[in-house]
């Protein structure tokens, strides 16, 4: 096959510019051609301008000196297409001089955005998500009924999303035809802008106002930005109204959100507001073995005990970890032991141990109960001070090589058996007061992540 | 650098970065990975002039063969001066973004990442990233991202160990027409900041010098040169 006059000019520049020139303005462009017409889609405004005003010349001379017939060249933004009914939509009507954008109506967001995988089955149950499990399923059973909003709250990488997704894809096995609508709030944000900046707003305010159900993600990104909580506000109240199912998520409870307005914090309280806890060591068991399965790979319970100990934060890591795993055990072909995931996380491991010491342990309990390291070191007994300080010593048990002796003697040399009574007193208090085993949950997530 | 009387003309003989010029010494599982287009998302991080850079540029190299499109973004670089530069490149078959520690504790940075991040993973495209730390280490301050970009094979890239550093200082300057005996390499390895970067910038210096002078690269030349 011979080369097309685009291959060749693209020859040509590769030995023309700098390789990090290259490799940023040039190789993402993707060239339709027609005729005796060549588009040069570009991934989006920046890069189209950047051609226009640095390489638009040389790459017309280049196709210039290609000899006979000289094709056209046109520039735009546009996606390279994955699929050929992308190409039609996004290649731009031809006009010599650029600016071609590609189309974006909300339109495009068809139910294809919800992700298949993430379904009830796929969830794997555990304590700290139990009640976040059972009211999606409600919704999913009763969408538009008596949880609405359907409001799931809690920190970074713990299955919210995939919940959501699990109710959109529930009510569509259901009703196939139900129109649902899965986006992040930034992209609520962005559209929105667009709309605005087209004039579209009607057909922005029309098209999320007809769906059946609205999932939007991460909504504390809509802090402080008063147009899109003004316009979700009404899209909100109107899908309500009209009994369609909403489901919100949150890093945190509706009312803690800063730069959210009154009226739509106390909306987003009407319905079941339910948190999500950092699963517990068994269910990142579980969740090791079931995405470990996903991937064709059966992991035993006790290899999936030793990285689940370690990795504690939150399941995207846990993720994280599996997959570098599962990369070396494919490099390597070798069975999946404790010791091979020693090895392979190594460097994973090596980072945390380095976090991981009684110093910053005392910093950072410190700083979460508000006191000095000092009074931790001190001989002041009042609960203000004795709470924390057992925290501490507990937290340096739990986290740490050290030996009993040694905690102790880093709390202002206290005797090994106060450090035992210390991780008793936790234990105990973890069942009996929940502030303390919340505290002990965030700084655990604190200083392992 | 006194005495040199011809002037060498200003041609830099470039080299295409690919796998098959990296010297994967100690780095072969992180390879590996990379060469696994079923690996779609890779965090690689480490120090300066470890080769994080040649990889990418390497994994461009080997999608435009294909025909595929790629998009590769050195952060920190003065081209990439606005965000919006991040936006659409979910569309292409490859992302690589080099140096993103260059991108924390910027806000608009960092939520630009997050959106692509998102659409990347609801495109299926492929996305490489490297930094100079491990994603909870470079203090991005958006959590959503940090979780985010430890959301795969996070490797550390290892420096090399001097005898593979010989050995690609031979490679380099066999391609530049330059005769580079292993005495005359180790003398510079002993002599020299030993980081890739500041090698290869010296054994272009060396090149220019010596075909300046005429001479051939020995141990005396380098001496002086030094």
């Amino acid at each position: 096959m011979s080369q097309s006059p685009w291959d060749k000019c693209l020859g040509r520049l590769e030995s023309e510019l700098s390789q990090q020139q290259f490799n940023t303005w040039i190789r993402p462009l993707h060239a339709v051609q027609e005729g005796n017409e060549i588009t040069l889609l570009a991934p989006n405004r920046f890069v189209m301008d950047r051609i226009n005003e640095l390489f638009m010349n040389r790459i017309n001379e280049l196709m210039d000196s290609d000899g006979e017939q000289k094709p056209r060249i046109l520039l735009g933004i546009g996606s390279h297409a994955k699929t050929s009914a992308e190409i039609s939509a996004d290649t731009p009507v031809q006009s010599s001089s650029t600016q071609v954008t590609p189309k974006a109506t909300p339109g495009k967001h068809h139910n294809s955005s919800l992700n298949p995988n993430y379904t009830f089955d796929s969830f794997v149950e555990g304590k700290s998500n139990q009640l976040a499990r059972a009211a999606s399923t409600q919704v999913a059973e009763n969408p538009g009924g008596a949880y609405n909003p359907l409001f799931l709250y809690g920190g970074v990488g713990l299955g919210k999303t995939h919940l959501m997704h699990a109710v959109g894809n529930e009510i569509l096995k259901k009703n196939p035809k139900a129109h649902v609508v899965y986006l992040h709030s930034e992209r609520f944000v962005a559209d929105m802008v667009k709309a605005l900046q087209r004039n579209a707003i009607n057909d922005f305010k029309r098209y999320y106002r007809s769906v059946d159900a609205l999932l939007i993600d991460d909504i504390q990104f809509f802090a402080k930005k008063e147009r899109s909580q003004e316009e979700f506000f009404h899209t909100f109240n109107a899908l309500l109204e009209g009994q369609r199912q909403v489901i919100l998520t949150c890093d945190r409870y509706p009312k803690e959100v800063d730069g959210l307005e009154e009226r739509l914090k106390s909306r987003f309280g009407w319905g079941l507001p339910v948190a999500i806890e950092p699963p517990e060591l068994e269910t990142r068991v579980a969740i090791l073995q079931s995405k470990a399965q996903q991937s064709g790979v059966e992991m035993s319970q006790e290899v999936a005990f030793f990285i689940a100990q370690r990795i504690r934060s939150n399941i995207r890591e846990l993720e994280g970890a599996l997959r570098r795993v599962l990369a070396n055990a494919a490099f390597t072909g070798r069975p999946i032991t404790i010791d091979f995931a020693k090895e392979a996380l190594r460097d994973l491991l090596a980072l945390q141990d380095k976090l991981v010491t009684i110093e910053n342990i005392q910093k950072t309990v410190a700083e979460y109960y508000k006191i000095r390291v000092a009074d931790l070191h001190s001989k002041r007994r009042n609960r203000s001070i004795t709470r924390p300080r057992q925290v501490a010593m507990s937290l340096c048990k739990e986290l740490t090589s050290h030996s009993l002796p040694e905690i102790g003697d880093a709390f202002g040399g206290r005797d090994h058996t106060t450090v035992i009574h210390a991780v008793r007193k936790v234990e105990e208090l973890k069942e009996t007061e929940p502030k303390i085993g919340e505290d002990h949950a965030n700084l655990m997530r604190t200083l392992s992540s | 650098m006194p005495g040199f009387q011809q002037l060498p003309l200003a041609l830099q003989l470039r080299e295409t970065a690919t796998f098959d010029n990296f010297v994967a010494s100690g780095n072969e599982q992180l390879v590996h990975a990379l060469t696994d287009l079923d690996e779609k998302y890779i965090f690689i991080w480490g120090e300066e002039s470890t080769g994080k850079s040649h990889l990418l540029q390497a994994l461009c190299h080997q999608a435009t063969q294909q025909s595929q499109t790629t998009a590769y973004i050195p952060f920190g670089h003065t081209d990439i001066s606005h965000p919006d530069i991040l936006m659409g490149l979910e569309n292409m078959h490859l992302v690589c973004l080099d140096d993103v520690h260059w991108c924390a504790g910027k806000d608009d940075w960092e939520l630009a990442l997050f959106n692509l991040f998102n659409a990347v993973r609801e495109a299926k495209t492929r996305l490489i990233i490297t930094a100079r730390a491990a994603p909870n280490h470079l203090n991005i301050k958006l959590a959503d991202l940090v979780s985010r970009l430890n959301w795969g094979a996070v490797f550390q890239i290892n420096l090399l160990n001097d005898i593979d550093k010989i050995k690609v200082l031979q490679e380099r300057a066999q391609q530049q027409g330059l005769e580079l005996s292993s005495d005359v390499a180790s003398f510079l390895l002993k002599r020299h900041p030993r980081d890739m970067a500041s090698l290869f910038s010296l054994l272009q210096q060396l090149d220019q010098a010596s075909m300046a002078a005429q001479r051939k690269l020995t141990i005396p030349f380098v001496r002086e040169f030094l």
